[in-house]
């Protein structure tokens, strides 16, 4: 079943077309890379997906509903509902500990939980350092306090701009095994990568070239190692 | 944990935790509010502390005898009973008269009264000496000073004259009620009758006694002894009609002589002794107005040159609002059958207009501050709005609606708006307190309303401020935070 789908969908910055008559589909439960060289679009395409942007033609389908033409409050609703996001720069409020880092999410999704909230720190192997303020942590335990957040309310589809590119070796592993465990629970992941590892990692890697893409290539050892 | 503890709990850790802006912030609002706090309270404390103030400048209020009564010691402290003792500052009395240095051919208008009243009702006299400490001590204007020559120290013999006591009763030849008139007449044989008869308060003989010891023995001699005719005299009213009276029969020329004694009493008070007394000059006073053309001296030496306790006029400073003065003015009115007061209008119109334009002034900074207080804050928060601009965008990116954006800055705005508030006000108190004792030399009572005020005042400017700030909040796109800004 189909969660998401892009037609013809353009995005045009005066002359430059940032993304031009891209069409995609992603089904539900699907883990896919996009890979791409720089400025080919992917971040772009990523805040159109995230509900945060819309493009300048085209329609995108998200459980059905084409979100290209919604307004920009509905987008919010339609985010909080249905999207994790996680970035390369792992984004948190620095005055805020861990683990309200992560109740923030819920406190705008529908209630803060602390426990809840400890528990998704501890599925990333960091509920020892929940009262640790974002300073006090290295930047793979920052990104993994992000993924905590993009998970605790079970989004049905998570969105990563480039979440290793910024991390270590052990870090990247440590990431790539939560996406993979997030994946064996059926949610749907849409990961933005320059690393052909990361990319190896998901079923299906989309290349986008200026704006377009330009092949899909299928893993066929996914699951195999 | 509910949303909203959780809303607190962000609120709370933002300005606790993000100190250096925030406590900028905070540094204005509660800097503001102390300022707004103390200038409140300093406003409302200002008529009272500029009432004291302006005593300085004299009496605003005078107390008079009434047409037909008297004023002297008692009928004054019964009207200054009237006053509230801790808002009258002084009353002066003062009885006037003419007295004559006749070793110079000098006659001075001489004031008598009470020096260490002086002192409060006119603190602007200026004094080169002492005032007067002991009896036989004077006051000399310096223009009297300047043209006899005397200086401190120097001795100065002054004779008061009967009759010349000037005021309400001189009209009527000093028939003043409660006062002892004394006269005299051609009796028998050319031999001299006195009289001396002692007036109530409607001015009827109370009391009269004669002396006749120039008469025949056992005849006109005999006369004050005479019960029933001297006792017929007791409510008369001068002057006495000859007709009127039962004469000692055999003594008739001794019985005319004392009506006629009695009613020439009246005419010409000959038969009262011009008084003369030693006195040394204190020191010389300098005002500027007329008072250097007078001579001062106590009240008791005033009484002891004329015999007489009678004031004509009594000056009182109190520390009291225009309104306030009227109300007390009237009560004297009602309460009094001898005394009325008078409003220095001259004075309590001045004090009302300094005080306008002190309230004005003062009203008109707290506004400047009000100002500028607001735009520090706003600033201080724009400021931070765009030192935030990431974790806005990324509260977005999470979910957060624009009412909830709009929420947590208002909330954090609030919040430093109590601590504000709550800083204006003890400060504010402090800084009210300081400028109070430093300017005004006196300390003010803390109004328990102004806590609750400043942080309301505060709370309210605070959230005004960030009105625009919180605009900006808003309008920040949350797809910045994807972009790797
Ligand atoms: N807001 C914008 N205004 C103008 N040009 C933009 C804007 N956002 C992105 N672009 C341009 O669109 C192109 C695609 O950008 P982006 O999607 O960020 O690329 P990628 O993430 O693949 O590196 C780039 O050339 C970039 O400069
Ligand atoms: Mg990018």
């Amino acid at each position: 079943m189909s969660l998401l789908e892009l037609k013809n969908v353009s995005k045009i910055y005066g002359e430059l077309k940032a993304l031009d008559n891209v069409n995609i589909h992603v089904d539900q439960g699907e883990w896919v890379a996009i890979m791409g060289p720089s400025g080919s679009g992917k971040s772009t395409m990523m805040n159109i997906i995230g509900c945060m942007d819309k493009p300048t033609s085209g329609e995108v389908l998200l459980d059905g509903v084409d979100i290209s033409k919604e307004s920009s409050r509905k987008l919010t609703d339609i985010r909080r509902d249905k999207i994790g996001l996680i970035f390369q720069q792992f984004h948190m409020v620095g005055y805020l500990t861990a683990v309200e880092n992560v109740m923030v999410s819920q406190y705008y999704h529908s209630m803060p939980d602390e426990e809840e909230a400890l528990e998704a720190l501890g599925r990333v192997g960091l509920r020892e350092r929940a009262r640790h303020l974002p300073s006090q942590l290295s930047g793979g335990e920052q990104q993994r306090v992000c993924v905590a957040r993009a998970l605790i309310n079970h989004p049905e589809l998570i969105l990563a701009d480039e979440p290793t590119g910024n991390l270590d070796e052990a870090n990247e592993n440590i990431v790539l095994d939560l996406f993979a465990q997030l994946h064996k629970e059926g949610t749907t992941l849409i990961v933005v990568t320059h690393d052909p590892e990361v990319a190896e990692a998901a079923q299906r890697t989309i290349v986008l070239e200026h704006g377009r893409v330009a092949r899909e290539i299928i893993n066929e050892n996914f699951g195999k190692s | 944990m509910t949303k909203r503890r959780m809303f607190l709990r962000m609120v709370t850790a933002s300005l606790l935790r993000r100190r250096s802006r925030m406590l900028i912030a905070l540094l204005s609002i509660g800097i503001g509010s102390t300022i707004l706090a103390g200038l409140v309270t300093i406003y409302v404390d200002v008529p009272r502390q500029m009432g004291a103030q302006f005593r300085s400048y004299g009496a605003n209020m005078l107390l008079l005898p009434k047409e037909d009564g008297t004023l002297n010691r008692e009928s004054l402290q019964a009207a200054l009973n009237t006053i509230p003792a801790d808002s009258l500052v002084g009353a002066a009395p003062y009885c006037y008269t003419r007295l004559d240095m006749t070793s110079r051919q000098q006659s001075f208008t001489a004031a008598g009264t009470d020096f260490d009243q002086i002192q409060k009702t006119s603190p602007y006299f200026s004094v080169e000496g002492n005032y007067p400490a002991k009896s036989r001590e004077i006051l000399v204007g310096r223009e009297i000073a300047e043209t006899i020559g005397v200086k401190t120290g120097s001795d100065m013999v002054l004779t008061w004259q009967p009759g010349t006591t000037s005021g309400s009763g001189a009209a009527d030849g000093g028939r003043l009620p409660g006062s002892v008139l004394s006269g005299q007449a051609e009796g028998f044989g050319g031999g001299m009758v006195y009289v001396t008869a002692s007036l109530d308060k409607e001015s009827r003989i109370a009391s009269l006694t004669a002396d006749t010891s120039s008469q025949t023995p056992e005849i006109g001699g005999a006369v004050p002894e005479n019960e029933s005719f001297m006792e017929q005299f007791a409510g008369m009213t001068l002057p006495v009609r000859p007709e009127d009276v039962d004469v000692v029969s055999g003594a008739t020329v001794t019985s005319t002589a004392i009506v006629n004694a009695l009613n020439t009493a009246v005419a010409t008070t000959t038969a009262v002794r011009p008084k003369t007394l030693n006195f040394n000059v204190a020191g010389i006073l300098t005002t500027g107005g007329e008072e250097e053309g007078y001579v001062f001296l106590s009240l008791e030496d005033m009484e002891t040159m004329t015999g007489s306790d009678r004031l004509d006029v009594a000056e009182l400073s109190i520390s009291a609002s225009a309104g306030q003065l009227e109300e007390y003015a009237e009560l004297i009115g009602e309460s009094s059958d001898s005394v009325q007061a008078r409003l220095v209008k001259r004075v309590t119109r001045s004090e009302a207009s300094v005080l306008e334009k002190l309230t004005g002034l003062v009203f008109l900074v707290t506004l400047v501050v009000l100002l500028l207080t607001m735009i520090c804050v706003s600033t201080t928060m724009t400021a931070v709005v765009s030192e935030r601009r990431r974790e806005i965008g990324l509260r977005k990116a999470l979910g957060a609606s624009d009412g909830s954006i709009r929420a947590e800055f208002l909330g954090e705005g609030l919040f430093l708006g109590l601590l504000g508030g709550v800083m204006g006000a003890v400060l504010g108190f402090a800084f009210a307190q300081a400028v109070s004792v430093h300017v005004f030399g006196s300390s003010i009572m803390f109004q328990p309303l102004l806590l609750p005020a400043a942080i309301l005042v505060s709370m309210t400017i605070a959230a005004l401020s960030c009105l625009l700030p919180i605009r900006r909040a808003v309008a920040i796109d949350p797809a910045l935070v994807l972009k790797g800004e």
